[in-house]
């Protein structure tokens, strides 16, 4: 299971970001470039239609693959109070032959896409991570080395956290939280909610890259 | 397979004709072992299994695999392997990717097959002696051999070495048995997997085996 958070940024923002979390945080950031193809179960395969995603990230000198399965978000009144949405998540690292090992099973591919930004990960009660990424189409098939942003101006940044049954409500509780500290510049919730850039972000962010400017000087 | 760079044959008993296998041909393996000075090193047990896709409407064809295998061992538990044969594919992946597939909910499984027994050290040589049953039930499907050469992980250089070794074996077995060792070896290079020995050439050898048992008449 996994907690999760969104909203986005102006691209011009995103060092500002990068110097909050940093000052936050105290970690490094890491790049990050992954190739995501999501696939769905062809017809009549399955009890129910699946989805899949893989995702290959391309940060390494070598590819490395994973296979993520999510599950529909925790439902019910309780969830809906909920801040953050809490969903069940499996990830497993899986041979580079994947995408020719889910074609054979039956599944085909809805859509590819180019996550490129980065990642913080740092420990706040629960381990927290951090992405903050612009989402690219890939104009041919595979071709990834021709992505282009959906969106230019603009960047997704997603806060999660691991949880089980026993411990969501203290991963959610930490991951908004932590959100807070983000609020000058990021509104986030749940995905699916929208939330919009933040009206004041340009003061913060200018605030924010001076002090980091000032402090590298 | 203990480790990495390790080379492994994996073999089954073959009656000699008119016979069937049984617990005591496993009983009689375990003393020729022995009767080679090898030393008892632990137990182990491998899970193959046998997967058939799922249709929700069974009057409609589906374009998949027919047939996934998986196998997993009690040495590498947080592996799990796929071999698709039709396809010639090796998949390795973390153990997690069991709960994915049920998650999925788009192959179920059709039948298992365990291979256990006992693990020996002979020298620079691995051997494990054990039986192949159907899970769930006493089916017994075949007698399992699995020789394994510690300090070199290239097939074709520990090619003649093992075969060495599986034919003194053979020899001190026929002092009071019939029947003999055979080995079943995969094309590697069908299922591009290299000289350098791996998980994965373990995870094919395993699943042959398995066809090879199920595709034989029992009594």
């Amino acid at each position: 299971m996994e907690c999760v958070v969104q909203g986005i940024i102006e691209t011009q923002h995103v060092e500002a970001l990068q110097v909050l979390l940093q000052g936050l945080c105290g970690g490094r950031q890491e790049k990050l470039k992954i190739h995501e193809i999501c696939l769905k179960s062809g017809t009549n395969l399955g009890v129910e239609a699946s989805e899949v995603h893989l995702l290959c990230s391309l940060s390494q000198t070598d590819p490395v693959w994973t296979v993520r399965h999510v599950g529909g978000p925790m439902r019910g009144a309780g969830a809906e109070q909920l801040p953050a949405h809490v969903r069940s998540v499996l990830e497993s690292s899986i041979s580079s032959n994947a995408l020719r090992f889910f074609y054979a099973l039956g599944y085909k591919m809805d859509y590819e896409l180019v996550r490129i930004g980065y990642v913080f990960q740092f420990q706040r009660v629960v381990p927290i991570t951090v992405t903050a990424t612009m989402l690219c189409k890939v104009p041919k098939l595979h071709a990834i080395d021709e992505a282009i942003p959906v969106t230019p101006g603009i960047q997704l940044v997603e806060l999660t956290a691991p949880a089980s049954t026993e411990n969501y409500s203290e991963a959610v509780g930490a991951i908004s939280s932590f959100a807070e500290h983000l609020a000058p510049l990021i509104h986030l919730s749940k995905p699916g909610v929208p939330t919009g850039v933040v009206p004041t972000a340009s003061t913060a962010a200018a605030s924010l890259v001076s002090r980091g400017a000032m402090k590298v000087s | 397979m203990s480790s990495p760079g390790t080379t492994c044959k994996l073999c089954y008993w073959q009656p000699s004709g008119g016979t069937t296998v049984s617990s005591q041909v496993l009983v009689d393996l375990i003393k020729s072992i022995e009767s080679m000075n090898g030393v008892r090193s632990g137990r182990w047990q491998v899970t193959a299994s046998q997967h058939r896709p799922i249709r929700r409407d069974q009057a409609v064809q589906v374009e998949c695999a027919r047939e996934l295998l998986g196998v997993a061992f009690s040495e590498a538990p947080n592996k799990y392997y796929f071999v698709l044969r039709p396809d010639h594919m090796v998949v390795e992946a973390d153990s997690t990717i069991q709960s994915i597939m049920e998650n999925l909910q788009v192959y179920r499984n059709h039948l298992t097959v365990v291979f256990e027994g006992f693990q020996y050290q002979l020298g620079d040589f691995h051997v494990k002696a054990g039986r192949a049953v159907i899970a769930h039930s006493e089916n017994l499907r075949g007698i399992v051999l699995e020789v394994e050469y510690l300090p070199v992980s290239s097939l074709g250089k520990t090619h003649q070495l093992m075969q060495e070794f599986v034919d003194i074996w053979q020899e001190v077995a026929a002092q009071s048995m019939t029947g003999r060792i055979v080995h079943l070896e995969p094309n590697f290079g069908d299922y591009s997997l290299s000289d350098q020995y791996s998980w994965q050439h373990t995870a094919l050898q395993y699943i042959s085996l398995m066809v090879h048992f199920l595709s034989q008449r029992t009594n």
